[in-house]
This record gives structure tokens, C-alpha cells and sequence, in this order.
């Protein structure tokens, strides 16, 4: 075994399991990271039916990890929570560390 | 019968609002708020479902001056407000949103930002002090909301008590910003009748993340006052951002920790305070955390006790109400929370009650058993469940509690168990609770 980075391992991928495994450990949900898809809805009633304060939570800690804080100043509040995929490319076109 | 005026007597160019930067005059107020009541019809019962602080604030104010009742649920999940419309057939529905939230008989307010005449200077109205103005509602213990109505005179009396200890404590009139519902009874008294009644600054902003907050504040005239839970402002404190000054801050639904409320105060350079009442009620008295523990109650407001119940009186109530919670007093003026009533449930400024949580789940479709609990206090407080319903999938039990109750209030995690821990009159005591706690719910290392 090597340190190498397999190319396979797509940044986004990357990034996509390290937020997932975030959400799970802030808000001690009973999932697996690597049960939740790219896809998968993350507020509201399908997917993982976070609700206002978990996004809350959520949105501390990509606040803290990815030194960014969030808005919401629209209607479509959580739009970017819409899923795992979202968020993801939401934190990489605005993280500063 | 005694009337009065429908705002306080400031000239017509003051600032009464705030909405994305734009600010709003007493005269722009009142003149949006009489052009709506003219088109509201006579004797229909108001469900106010406006999003937009300002707007909520136009109808809510149009309805008062056209002498109609504004309904405001304790949650608007489509099963509560059917069951409201069942009872209110004459129901009309007041919403600022793109697409109507309900099939209801309805209208949409909006706001017109071209509009920046200064405008006709109108006679401000006079209500009525008896006149019912809006009415919030209890979870109930059955499964039917109990609706608590509250008059003109009385609100505007305990909001005008609220304003003069704020004020004091803030240095004067301020903006106003809140993170809560203002559905509910604390968000109405604090984010839109303080500044309303009180000669302050309505901010239109439903401010959500930290720096939500940190902005909305900014857009805000100075000096601010800052209107929050234990929950919003533990994420706002954590969050660690530069803030705007805010001459105070106020805390409600929930005791506030001691040294929470010191780390605010140190934080954001502003006292810390705190309200304590209830939908019932409305506020009771009020206190600064870090100076003494006591609550100071409002002018005219007394208690007194009989065993562990507790009985407010004042004349900003319609009847002597008792309370739900566990008080020590200490002389006429003060007193000791020593226990909020374990039925009642608030979280991050939404109410419900355990009572009303079992009756719903209870209901649903295979559920043999159940009982909600909250296993840990705390400013991050989540419910948990206990289900006897074989075949029945966690996701079946979310999805038919949802059309009843408020996402906060789902259980997290449903624990299905063979039977539940019933004593010989049906109920599950505090020390079996506790026993299923321990032996499901353990906290992971």
C-alpha cells in the first residue's frame, strides 16, 4: 500500500463523504456516512428528514470547518441542504480553509 | 366602552419599520394597514399565515382596526389546519407567499416598494380595549388545539409593561430583530407588538444562520435590541462572528444556564434578559440572569399558591390562570422558577406538549403503544419514542406524525420495544422513563 491518492477518488467524492461523515458525528444520527448518496435529500420529509435546527447544527459546523458562514436570505432558505450533493458543491465554491 | 388608539401617538415621519434596508414610516405603517383592512370582509375569523414580519404586521394590524379576529396556530402542518378550518368555516387565509400555502378562501398581501410617497397623514383609529384581537393557541391534551383569546386593551397593556423594562435596560426605544416564531405568544409580544406598541423599530427579518443575524442586525437602525431562545443564541454565540453593537439582548421559552447568559454578556457587550410567561398568560415578569436569580413580576401581576399550583392574576388577564410550573415565592414582586411543568415542550421558540405528542402517535395507523420523552435537557434538546407497533416502520410512524406536528418535534430515535412500562393505572412513571432511557438511549462515548 501506498499514501498515493488514487485518481479515482474524484475531489468532490472526497469532499462529499468528509461532509457527510460531518453531519452524522454533529448530529449523532443513527446512519452510516457511507449510507447517505450524493443525492439524497438531507432537509424535509425524504432522505435523512433533517429539520430547522439540525440545520442549524449543520450549518455551525461547516461554518467552523470550512471558515464560511452560511445565508439564507431567500425564500428557498435551504435550498443547499436540498441534498448531500448540494451542500457539497455549495461548501466547495465558498470554503476558505 | 373604552377605546384606544390603534398606535401610539408619534408623528407621522417616524420610523415604525425596517424591511431589506428600506425603512418605513408611522404614515407608510398605517396607511398599508387601512388600505388592507378596506378590503377585508366584515366578521370573517383572520388566519395571518404572512411570513414577512412587516406584512404579518399589516394584517395583523388592518385586522384590529376592522374589528376582526386574527387565528394564529401553534403549527401550520396541513392536519391542523384542516381541523381549524372544520371549525372555522368562515375561515379566510391572509399570506405573502408566491403560491397560496393552503386551499383556502384567501388573499395575498404584498408589499409595493415602488411606493415611497410620504403619503396622506390618516387619523389613527380607535379599538375598542375589549376588542378580541388575535388568538394563539395550546396543544391541549387531546389532540385539539385550545384556543386562549386575547383582547386589545390586555395585550397592548402587558406589551406596553414589556417596553418600559426593556427600554430601560436597552437605554431607550430600539430595532427589534428576532430569530423566533412570531406565531407565538412570545415572537407576537416581543418582535412585533415591543416595537410596534412600544415606539420602537419592527425589523421585516427572519434572520436564520449566524451570519443571517450578524447582517440583519447591521441593516438596522441603532440602538438595537436583539430577541432570541437559549437555542438560537447558544449557535449564534458559538458561531463566533463579529456582531453589530445591540444595546440588549432577550431570552424566552426556555430557562436560560447562568453562564450562558454571562458569556452573551460578555460577548455582545449588552445586558442579558430574560421573560418568563406562557401562551396562557403571555409574560409574567421578567429578570437579568446574571444579576440575580429571582424573576421580578410586572406591575399588578400577583400569585399566590395552594400546594404546588401556582394562580396568576392581573388585569391584563381575562380570568386567573394557573400555571404550569413549579414557583417558589419570595414577596409579592419576586419569586423562584423552580421547575417547568414536565408536560410542556419547547423547543427553539415552537410549543407542544407531551400529552398532545402521545395522543398523535397513539393514533396512528398499527401503533399498539407509545410514549414521547425527552431524554436530555438541554439548549439542544430532541425527542425520543418509545413504540410498541410490530410491522410498522420507523418512516411509516415520521411520516404520519408530521402532518400533525412541527419537524422540531419528531422523535429521534424512535425505539421500538415489546410493551411499555405501564403501572396498574396505565401510567409510565418518571423512574421507568428513566430506566428506558438508560437501557435504549444510552449516549454513544
Amino acid at each position: 500500500m501506498t499514501q498515493e491518492q488514487t485518481p479515482a477518488a474524484a475531489p468532490d467524492t472526497a469532499l462529499e463523504r468528509e461532509v457527510a461523515a460531518m453531519i452524522v458525528s454533529a448530529l449523532n444520527l443513527e446512519v452510516a456516512p457511507e449510507e447517505i448518496k450524493g443525492e439524497d435529500a438531507l432537509y424535509g420529509e425524504e432522505g435523512l428528514g433533517l429539520d430547522s435546527i439540525d440545520i442549524l447544527e449543520v450549518a455551525l459546523v461547516v461554518s467552523k470547518r470550512f471558515g464560511f458562514q452560511l445565508k439564507a436570505d431567500s425564500e428557498d432558505n435551504f435550498r443547499i441542504f436540498g441534498s448531500l450533493r448540494s451542500l457539497t458543491d455549495y461548501i466547495a465554491a465558498h470554503r476558505t480553509k | 366602552m373604552s377605546t384606544l388608539p390603534l398606535l401610539p401617538d408619534l408623528p407621522d415621519h417616524q420610523i415604525v419599520a425596517c424591511r431589506h434596508g428600506q425603512a418605513i414610516s408611522r404614515a407608510r405603517f398605517l396607511r398599508d394597514v387601512l388600505a388592507l383592512a378596506q378590503s377585508l370582509p366584515a366578521d370573517r375569523p383572520l388566519l395571518n399565515l404572512c411570513n414577512d414580519r412587516y406584512l404579518f404586521a399589516v394584517a395583523l394590524f388592518a385586522a384590529i382596526s376592522r374589528g376582526s379576529l386574527s387565528l394564529l396556530p401553534n403549527s401550520t402542518t396541513p392536519e391542523t389546519i384542516a381541523a381549524l378550518h372544520a371549525q372555522q368555516p368562515d375561515l379566510l387565509c391572509l399570506f405573502d407567499q408566491a403560491e397560496a400555502p393552503f386551499d383556502l378562501p384567501r388573499l395575498r398581501i404584498a408589499f409595493d416598494e415602488a411606493d415611497t410617497a410620504p403619503g396622506a397623514h390618516f387619523p389613527t383609529p380607535q379599538i375598542p380595549a375589549g376588542q378580541l384581537m388575535a388568538c394563539v393557541f395550546t396543544s391541549g391534551s387531546t389532540g385539539v388545539p385550545q384556543p386562549h383569546f386575547k383582547s386589545f386593551g390586555r395585550l397592548r397593556a402587558i406589551v406596553l409593561a414589556e417596553a418600559e423594562r426593556m427600554w430601560a435596560a436597552a437605554g431607550g426605544p430600539c430595532a427589534v430583530l428576532g430569530t423566533v416564531p412570531f406565531q407565538h405568544m412570545y415572537g407576537l409580544e416581543s418582535t412585533v407588538l415591543l416595537p410596534l406598541f412600544g415606539g420602537g423599530v419592527l425589523s421585516a427579518e427572519r434572520p436564520y444562520f449566524a451570519g443571517d443575524v450578524a447582517a440583519a442586525l447591521a441593516a438596522l437602525p441603532k440602538p438595537r435590541f436583539l430577541v432570541t431562545t437559549p437555542f438560537h443564541l447558544r449557535n449564534l454565540l458559538d458561531a463566533q462572528i463579529d456582531l453589530p453593537p445591540v444595546a440588549a439582548v432577550l431570552s424566552a421559552t426556555a430557562p436560560l444556564a447562568r453562564e450562558l447568559a454571562e458569556q452573551a454578556e460578555q460577548q455582545l457587550g449588552a445586558p442579558m434578559l430574560e421573560i418568563y410567561g406562557s401562551t396562557e398568560t403571555g409574560q409574567l415578569a421578567t429578570r437579568q440572569p446574571t444579576r440575580t436569580e429571582a424573576w421580578t413580576l410586572y406591575a399588578g401581576v400577583s400569585l399566590r399558591q395552594q400546594g404546588e399550583l401556582t394562580t396568576a392574576s392581573s388585569p391584563c388577564l381575562e380570568q386567573d390562570i394557573v400555571l404550569g410550573d413549579v414557583l417558589e415565592l419570595l414577596d409579592a414582586q419576586h419569586f423562584h422558577l423552580l421547575g417547568r411543568g414536565a408536560d410542556m415542550i419547547n423547543i427553539a421558540g415552537k410549543r407542544s406538549s407531551l400529552a398532545f405528542l402521545n395522543n398523535v402517535i397513539l393514533r396512528l395507523p398499527g401503533v399498539k403503544d407509545a410514549a414521547f420523552c425527552l431524554p436530555h435537557e438541554g439548549e439542544t434538546s430532541r425527542l425520543a419514542a418509545f413504540v410498541v407497533a410490530p410491522g410498522v416502520s420507523a418512516h411509516t410512524i415520521q411520516h404520519g406524525l408530521r402532518a400533525w406536528v412541527d419537524a422540531v418535534f419528531l422523535p429521534r430515535p424512535i425505539v421500538f420495544v415489546d410493551s411499555l412500562p405501564r403501572n396498574a393505572t396505565g401510567k409510565i412513571t418518571a423512574a421507568a422513563m428513566a430506566q428506558l432511557v438508560a437501557a435504549h438511549l444510552e449516549q454513544k462515548p
